[in-house]
């Protein structure tokens, strides 16, 4: 019996003196008990909290409209809360930084509603999760910044080419994607070159990867290799370099001269291209798979040619304009001709406007990249 | 996508009966009204929703412009109305929503036969000669809270909001979810919730107007719910005994009996 004697004094102990604080509360908050550990923790004495506080009172008062809005509501819906982060005000005006678990004990035979509540101190876990969150935020806004200042510059215009093109990162998720676009000249005012391409990924590796595949595009066309070859030398440059696996690009080059458009494409959706007096059409010639995914000494990579006369219309786009998750692709890419065709008329900034607006919805989270050309009559 | 979907429009009671719109605040979804909308559905219509990013709306529905002030989501509020073809309806909003409830009632008061404000604020930053009961560093402190609960670092929504987790040690499982909501989306409510001024737009609110002010609460003080009522011509305020913010879980009783005393006159 002594032996159970002192256990209760060692239970009575424990949780006065638990490595934990204690507090129990009305359904309100209004508090009813604490434990040494809560007042040594608060600096504040049993007799300035119990039936004189309520525990929200002792909140920072962002963490008081958090526990207001969203715990409580919780607390009285579900009976109880786990690992909340709140901020409790000591007396001394300091924070002491907690991990708070509570329980609603339901009112049962004349005993009222009470609920349990135990407080962690967890300065050092949130200042590391702050640090976290702070390092998370500043990848974001960096590989934004090098995505931006990758994707600026003039286009190419003049000799009756009009080039235009929209970029729209995905409506949620926080981190830049890998679509990207270019249009350069290559004689001036005589070829130009376009691309549009998607790295696979996201962030500031995918940014940084798009970046490369578009300064070797831009190199190795300044060479005068041409679409095919174009394409098979960017293989080998990733192959080489472990950058831009799966890619996708379509690359293009336009004779303002001749109006021949010569394409090659690697797992790219196909250009969409409308010319006078003929129903718009995608291009399924000039295809091969994606970057880095072809086989070595398999046939090399295909290229078309199109005719183009004064008047007609060149859109290159990536998949986040056709792709939904509640629809199969082909509808997806049923609409954009649709639509395309409603617009083609127009010069490259209105299609282009018009065709982000129409067809990226809100419904899909990924990025979507436009270049369209027209050639004015 | 209708607005019905979107919004995860969930009705009760008879097809017929008046319409009663409840519409949830800011931190939780529909659960909110689940002691209240029983005792109406005997002979209401009543509709609940989840605000988009809240519960078990469409994420996906959700735009930074569209959402940029309070009047995205009373335009919400007002295509269920319209998809519903609701009329003489009695909306019911709770904390910001009684503002996000103002808003639709001044847009298309035709509408609107009553509102029904509980925990009202028009402005929660206090002002020259005006108190909100918060100030701006206030309403930062709320955001750093959330970042640290919500874990949208993590991109994963934190199970303690989300509340599904199977909890052994309490002896059930829980399979419904409550008050869940998307981290992004919840910031950017309460950036747009907490940073608003609609003072000017009481003005326009010409539907009766129920007030019901609890007692001691902080986000809403009394002295607030005392200036919604001035600016608001012909409102009613009703002081209820019940404490905090959320009498609609905490007094649902003494709650429904002073909407249905109002809906009576």
């Amino acid at each position: 019996m002594t032996a159970a004697g002192g256990v209760d004094d060692t239970t009575e102990d424990f949780f006065e003196d638990a490595p934990i604080g204690y507090v129990s509360t009305t359904p309100e908050g209004t508090i009813i008990r604490v434990n040494r550990t809560f007042e040594a923790w608060t600096g504040r004495s049993r007799g300035d909290l119990v039936g004189a506080r309520r525990f929200q009172e002792l909140l920072s008062p962002g963490g008081r409209i958090f526990y207001e809005t969203h715990c409580g509501p919780l607390l009285r819906i579900q009976g109880w809360l786990r690992e909340i982060a709140l901020d409790v005000v000591r007396a001394d005006g300091s924070i002491l930084t907690t991990l708070v678990n509570s329980t609603l004990r339901p009112a049962a035979a004349g005993r009222p509603e009470v609920v349990n509540t135990s407080v962690f101190d967890a300065t050092e876990r949130r200042r590391y999760e702050r640090d976290l969150l702070a390092a998370r935020r500043r990848e974001e806004e960096i590989a934004r910044r090098l995505q931006r200042s990758m994707l600026s510059g003039d286009l190419p215009a003049g000799a009756g080419l009009d080039i235009a093109v929209a970029y729209h990162p995905g409506v949620r998720g926080l981190e830049v994607g890998g679509d990207w676009y270019d249009a350069f000249w290559l004689t001036d005012g005589e070829t130009a070159g376009i691309v549009v391409g998607d790295v696979v990924g996201r962030g500031l590796h995918a940014a940084a990867a798009m970046g490369q595949l578009r300064s070797a595009v831009r190199a190795l066309a300044s060479t005068g290799l041409g679409p095919g070859p174009l394409l098979e030398r960017l293989d080998a440059y990733a192959r080489r370099h472990g950058v831009g696996r799966m890619a996708t690009v379509v690359y293009a080059e336009l004779d303002l001269e001749s109006l021949h458009l010569r394409l090659a494409c690697a797992g790219h959706p196909p250009p969409l291209i409308a010319t006078p007096g003929e129903a718009a059409r995608f291009v399924w010639d000039g295809r091969s798979p994606p970057l880095a995914a072809h086989r070595p000494g398999a046939a090399g990579r295909q290229e078309a040619t199109v005719r183009l006369t004064r008047g007609s219309t060149v859109l290159l786009y990536t998949d986040g304009l056709v792709e939904r998750r509640s629809s199969p692709l082909a509808e997806g890419m049923d609409r954009l001709r649709a639509e395309f065709e409603l617009a083609r008329g127009e010069d490259a900034t209105t299609l282009t406007g018009r065709l982000s607006r129409g067809l990226h919805s809100a419904e899909h989270d990924d990025d979507v990249c436009l270049l369209a050309v027209h050639l004015a009559v | 996508m209708s607005a019905v979907e979107r919004n995860n429009v969930v009705e009760h009671g008879p097809s017929g009966g008046r319409p009663i719109v409840m519409a949830h605040g800011f931190g939780c979804d529909q659960s909110m009204w689940r002691h209240v909308w029983p005792a109406f559905a005997g002979d209401h219509r009543v509709i609940l929703f989840d605000h988009v990013g809240a519960g078990g709306s469409d994420a996906s529905a959700f735009d930074r412009r569209r959402y940029a002030t309070l009047g995205g989501y009373a335009d919400d509020v007002l295509e269920i109305c319209r998809e519903l073809a609701l009329e003489d309806v009695v909306l019911v909003g709770h904390s910001v929503s009684a503002m996000i409830g103002g808003l639709a009632a001044a847009a298309e008061p035709e509408r609107f036969g009553r509102l029904v404000m509980i925990g009202p604020s028009p402005r929660y930053i206090d002002d020259a000669d005006y108190t909100g009961g918060f100030s701006r560093q206030d309403i930062e402190g709320l955001l750093d809270s959330m970042d640290s609960n919500y874990l949208a670092w993590s991109g994963e929504l934190a199970p303690v909001i989300m509340g599904n987790a199977d909890r052994p040690e309490l002896g059930r499982e829980l399979t419904e979810s409550f008050c869940r909501a998307d981290p992004e989306i919840a910031r950017h409510f309460a950036r747009v919730t907490f940073l608003s001024d609609n003072r000017a737009d009481l003005a326009r609110i010409t539907t009766p107007s129920l007030i019901l002010q609890c007692s001691d609460d902080v986000i809403a003080p009394e002295a607030v719910g005392s200036y919604v009522h001035s600016r608001l011509a012909g409102s009613r305020l009703v002081q209820l005994a019940a404490t905090g913010h959320c009498p609609n879980l905490s007094a649902p009783a003494e709650t429904v009996a002073a909407i249905k005393a109002f809906l009576a006159t």
